[in-house]
């Protein structure tokens, strides 16, 4: 029973639901007519753009947090393990728009205190909890291709009489890094989605602008049809490349 | 509001969260069930449509889903009579793919001689499914479903956005009113004493069945 689809047959059943989805809603051609004016695009385009901001922002960002969390909890004293162990896993076990709405109180009350107008916006909330959740999530990742190699590696490393801190810049790191990179993507696409949850705090990202349209045309059903497509496509093809990494770096599963 | 009506709102927040994230795993394990027995049919298009179904929902936000369902539900003929349902359609919907993805990983993992003898002795597709393979893939789906649990209940904050009152509505209604923000450190902590002892439970059936097979 071993069925994989291929990408061709995958893409006819996503056609398929996406034609099911107005048949079943009743949805009509006449309010998908905003969509036929570049302004609408452009309109969405810009959220877009944020968007992707906020996740690259987040993912690049998060890449020094998640060293620091997986060398701490990997061989940090127990003085810093300990709390890092609390945090990583309570970040990870805590919804991720309870986390943004907090920051937001918090990060506003501080940006007033401080006198600076860009903390006391969403946006700051929105990046700074992205940042700490993906920077958890990626810890783990790390700290699981660092469990993953094999032990010769450090026996290896330290019998050549490399320090601790040698052998893990030198041999251990960059072969995790590799096998941590397929699900960095993966963690990409989940944060591309994340993002629309910024839109209930205020940051006008795509979703946003997507209600935006939606309140004004009065068609939610439709609009919110083209933004998921946007999504789709968008997080379909970091899909993909994920499995092309997989496939490149050699430790596809299955 | 007093120190003890912020608790009375969180726990009745607590309550609803219960609810919604068990309503919503059980739509979410019969429509996932049902795809992912789909995506191993004999028939090609029926496989194509599960694949699609499951590819199309775990690549798009549930926020939209969610707000899609609330204001699309009446139009297409189904009436529920309040938010909370339509969060639980949604969730239930969305919650789907992830559970057909363990559904047709723990079908997979059933010996191929099973499903042959099965057959042999004159069982239709769904009769092997259902009598043959289901009940052994049962045991390898128990853990990944619940990493697909905890998610969802982490997701049941995202109903708050189309006014159910589960706990991070009774958290941020509660904040409104006091301009205090320790409400939702409570909630935090409401939300973890769900969500940390079901994660260690899934790190333990994950240790048991690593033993047993």
């Amino acid at each position: 029973m071993q069925v994989q689809e291929r990408p061709w047959q995958i893409l006819v059943g996503v056609g398929i639901v996406l034609l099911l989805l107005p048949l079943a809603f009743h949805m009509k051609a006449a309010r998908f007519a905003p969509f036929l004016e570049l302004s609408t695009w452009r309109f969405l385009f810009l959220g877009l753009l944020l968007t992707l901001e906020a996740s690259v922002i987040a993912i690049l960002g998060s890449i020094p947090l998640a060293l620091f969390f997986a060398l701490a909890r990997h061989s940090g004293p127990f003085w810093l393990r300990y709390p890092v162990i609390v945090l990583v896993e309570g970040i990870r076990a805590l919804p991720l728009l309870g986390l943004m709405f907090y920051l937001f109180l918090r990060l506003s009350a501080l940006g007033r205190a401080l006198g600076l107008a860009a903390v006391t916006r969403p946006d700051a909330a929105v990046i700074v909890a992205l940042w700490l959740y993906t920077g958890a999530v990626n810890g783990e990742a790390l700290r699981a291709a660092i469990l993953s190699l094999p032990r010769g590696q450090w026996e290896a490393a330290r019998s050549l009489g490399l320090t601790y801190g040698q052998a893990m810049r030198l041999v251990i790191l960059p072969q995790a890094f590799r096998r941590a990179l397929p699900p960095l993507v993966a963690q990409f696409a989940t944060l591309v989605k994340d993002t629309s949850l910024g839109a209930i705090i205020g940051f006008i990202e795509l979703y946003r602008r997507g209600v935006i349209i939606f309140q004004g045309e009065r068609n939610p059903m439709e609009t919110l049809y083209v933004v998921s497509v946007i999504y789709f496509f968008i997080n379909y093809a970091l899909g993909r490349l994920v499995d092309i990494l997989e496939r490149r770096l050699g430790f596809r599963r299955g | 509001m007093s120190t003890a009506d912020v608790w009375h709102y969180l726990l009745l927040g607590l309550w609803t969260t219960l609810r919604l994230s068990l309503a919503s795993m059980g739509v979410a394990l019969a429509l996932g069930t049902l795809i992912g027995v789909l995506r191993v049919s004999p028939v090609p298009p029926l496989r194509w449509f599960a694949a699609g179904y499951v590819e199309f929902f775990r690549d798009i936000p549930l926020l939209p889903v969610l707000v899609f369902v609330y204001s699309g539900l009446p139009k297409a003929g189904i009436r529920l009579p309040t938010s909370f349902d339509s969060a639980v359609a949604g969730l239930g919907v969305y919650t789907a793919a992830f559970v057909a993805e363990v559904v047709r990983a723990g079908l997979q993992s059933v010996h191929k001689g099973q499903i042959e003898a099965a057959l042999s002795l004159g069982m239709s597709f769904f009769q092997m499914i259902r009598l043959v393979v289901l009940p052994q893939a049962f045991r390898m789906m128990i853990p990944p479903l619940g990493t697909v649990f905890i998610a969802l209940v982490k997701n049941t904050s995202i109903a708050s956005a189309i006014a159910v009152e589960e706990l991070l509505y009774q958290a941020e209604f509660v904040i409104g009113r006091t301009f205090a923000d320790w409400p939702m450190l409570i909630a935090f902590l409401l939300y973890l004493v769900i969500t940390v002892p079901l994660s260690g439970l899934v790190n333990f059936l994950e240790r048991r069945l690593r033993i047993l097979f």
